[in-house]
């Protein structure tokens, strides 16, 4: 029974800015299809890999204003069709006293869009990930840093992808395979 | 370099101690009286409260009220530390917001029991119904059930994404001694974070994002509450300061019972390195300041009351402050304001004997400023009811104790659980702490 092919390289290094060289390495050799992984945030490191987290603003943003539109429109379309209530000759449509809902509801969308939307730009949740099955993996969320080099990427050899791994000085490279 | 974190996540695999199992039944017991508290009220209505005409609110907006309080400060103080990128974020964030979230559980009790019949609590939404009833949006009431809502679901978010990726060191610490059911459950709840760098980037950013809004949120949904008083005809509740006396008064409760937490919290999980002396220091001079806070609140209140306010109000002040109210108003004085003074001192500052009981009685403290306002402000109310007064019944009580024994068993279960401190914030901050030290 002949082995799948692997997913790629798997790069080991034991300090963040060991990591962040190699990611700088790969990305000024053309590699495209890369993965850095690390136990707490490396800045530098998405900087190098020219990930912006800006869609998590306009996420936000967006769902603010539909919020308090639906919000809005909701107080109005209730108190002025659906049940107006005459308290002491006060016009139907007093919009000030929407506005503390609306402001509420604003927010709420924002939070949670922030942080759902964060979760879909990162494809999570998922089961499972290739970069699962490399060698000592379970390091990555605590004190080892990683590089992981995908066998999709047009460059991919595994010659020469060892080569250039071993070159940034790691711990260790393998080879990720499934099971 | 071995992870510095290890004991944190070994705090919440190890066996539990006697200690541990002791609280939690005694916890156990107290979830009991809640349960017979709520059935009481579920099967005989509000009556068996205490509550008539005019005391309609009583015991119930105090201890929600109260702990809503507590849920505010504590999440305030949270945001704030994450905003600041301050030292003592990692140390005692997450249990700060831990505390929010099981404030926020105990105070969501009261405002659905009160409704008398609870089960119908879903009439408060605005959905098409066939009675073609709808919410009122201008009553201060529809605002405070959306403000709630609000804090619930960003405060729960808030303290969740935070936790993903310390859930997923859990899941692979899990995994590297064989405990794969354990792994599995962790790993489920990590949603497959694998630490990648382009997820921390936006993870970072979201996190960041979010506190910023609970800020604004937080400070509004406080005043919103503040807003149902103030919006009567009551003489000592029609002020345009009581949102701020709401909120600034409400300080003390949440950083008094984060204060507590820390002291007990790091002694209980042998948190020592993680929550270090001088994490505890800054934590009680905060309490200090807070306490500070709340004073001026109340010597504003005396000022303006006394000084600028009509006859009307200045008897219903008077009433709280001199006539039969002055022991609750003089007690929320000095446990919530004076009390925390004593931090300032640095012998008594450090030591668990001192803070944990004055962080505890800073937020009884509150609770009785609570009581001073909802039930004594009612003793100059000019209605024309017969006032027959206020005595809380056994089942008030019982919700109570019972609620703080709610507050107690998920605080508990939290620190055996998920990690009571943040672990990615710790390593983060100790791998900067090293380059500094290289540079230098």
């Amino acid at each position: 029974m002949s082995q799948p092919p692997p997913f790629g390289l798997m790069a080991e290094f034991t300090e963040a800015d060991a990591m962040t060289a190699a990611v700088r390495a790969a990305r000024d050799a053309g590699w495209t299809c890369l993965e850095a992984y690390s136990p707490y945030p490396v800045p530098e490191a998405a900087e190098a890999l020219e990930v912006s987290a800006a869609p998590v603003g306009y996420i936000a943003l967006a769902a603010a204003a539909v919020g308090a539109a639906f919000s809005a429109g909701a107080a109005w379309y209730v108190s002025v069709h659906l049940y107006p209530v005459n308290v002491g000759g006060r016009p139907p449509n007093a919009w000030p006293v929407f506005m503390p809902t609306t402001y509420l509801v604003a927010i709420l969308w924002a939070c949670a869009a922030a942080l759902i939307g964060m979760l879909a730009l990162n494809g999570l949740p998922r089961l499972n990930h290739p970069a699962f099955f490399a060698h000592g993996f379970n390091r990555a969320s605590e004190d080892r840093f990683f590089l992981f080099l995908s066998a999709e990427d047009p460059l991919y050899a595994p010659d020469a992808a060892g080569r250039f791994l071993r070159g940034l000085s790691p711990l260790r490279v393998t080879e990720v395979r499934s099971a | 370099m071995s992870d510095v974190t290890a004991p944190v996540a070994e705090a919440a695999l190890r066996p539990g101690r006697w200690s541990f199992r002791l609280s939690v039944l005694l916890c156990a017991g107290g979830i009991v009286v809640l349960a017979v508290s709520v059935a009481v009220v579920l099967v005989s209505g509000v009556g068996v409260w205490g509550n008539n005409i005019p005391h309609v609110w009583g015991f119930d907006l105090i201890a929600y009220a109260w702990w809503i309080g507590i849920a505010n400060a504590a999440s305030l103080f949270a945001a704030i530390l994450v905003l600041r990128r301050h030292g003592l974020r990692t140390a005692v964030n997450r249990f700060a917001e831990a505390a929010a979230l099981a404030a926020i559980l105990a105070a969501a009790f009261y405002p659905v029991l009160h409704l008398g019949r609870a089960w119908l609590f879903y009439w408060t939404l605005a959905y098409p119904n066939r009675m073609q009833l709808w919410p009122q949006f201008g009553s201060p009431l529809v605002w405070d059930f959306w403000g709630i809502m609000s804090h619930v679901i960003v405060t729960s978010l808030f303290w969740y994404i935070g936790l993903i990726p310390d859930l997923a060191t859990m899941r692979d610490r899990a995994a590297g001694r064989g405990r794969m059911r354990l792994a599995r459950t962790y790993g489920l709840l990590a949603l497959g974070w694998r630490g990648s760098v382009a997820h921390w980037h936006r993870h970072q950013a979201a996190y960041r994002l979010v506190a910023a809004l609970v800020l604004p949120l937080l400070l509004w949904a406080q005043t919103v509450v503040a807003l149902e008083f103030a919006t009567t005809l009551v003489p000592a509740w029609h002020q345009a300061r009581l949102p701020l006396h709401v909120v600034v008064t409400g300080l003390p409760s949440g950083l008094g019972i984060v204060l507590a937490l820390a002291a007990v919290l790091r002694v209980a999980l042998s948190l020592e390195r993680f929550v270090d002396d001088a994490d505890m220091d800054l934590l009680a001079r905060l309490v200090a300041c807070a306490g500070l806070a709340a004073g001026l609140a109340y010597a504003h209140e005396l000022l303006v009351g006394f000084l600028e306010e009509d006859e009307t109000t200045r008897a219903a002040l008077g009433a709280r402050v001199l006539g039969q109210g002055a022991p609750a108003y003089w007690g929320a004085v000095l446990l919530s304001a004076a009390l925390p003074q004593v931090l300032w001192l640095d012998g008594l500052r450090r030591r668990a004997l001192v803070v944990v009981p004055v962080g505890i009685l800073a937020a009884a403290g509150v609770w009785l400023d609570r009581w001073s306002i909802v039930v004594d402000g009612l003793l100059r109310d000019h209605l024309p009811t017969m006032s027959r007064g206020y005595s809380p019944s056994p089942a008030e009580w019982g919700l109570l104790g019972g609620t703080v024994a709610l507050f107690a068993l998920v605080l508990l279960l939290f620190g055996r659980l998920v990690p009571a401190v943040s672990m990615f914030e710790t390593r983060h901050e100790e791998s900067e702490a090293e380059a500094e030290e290289e540079e230098r």
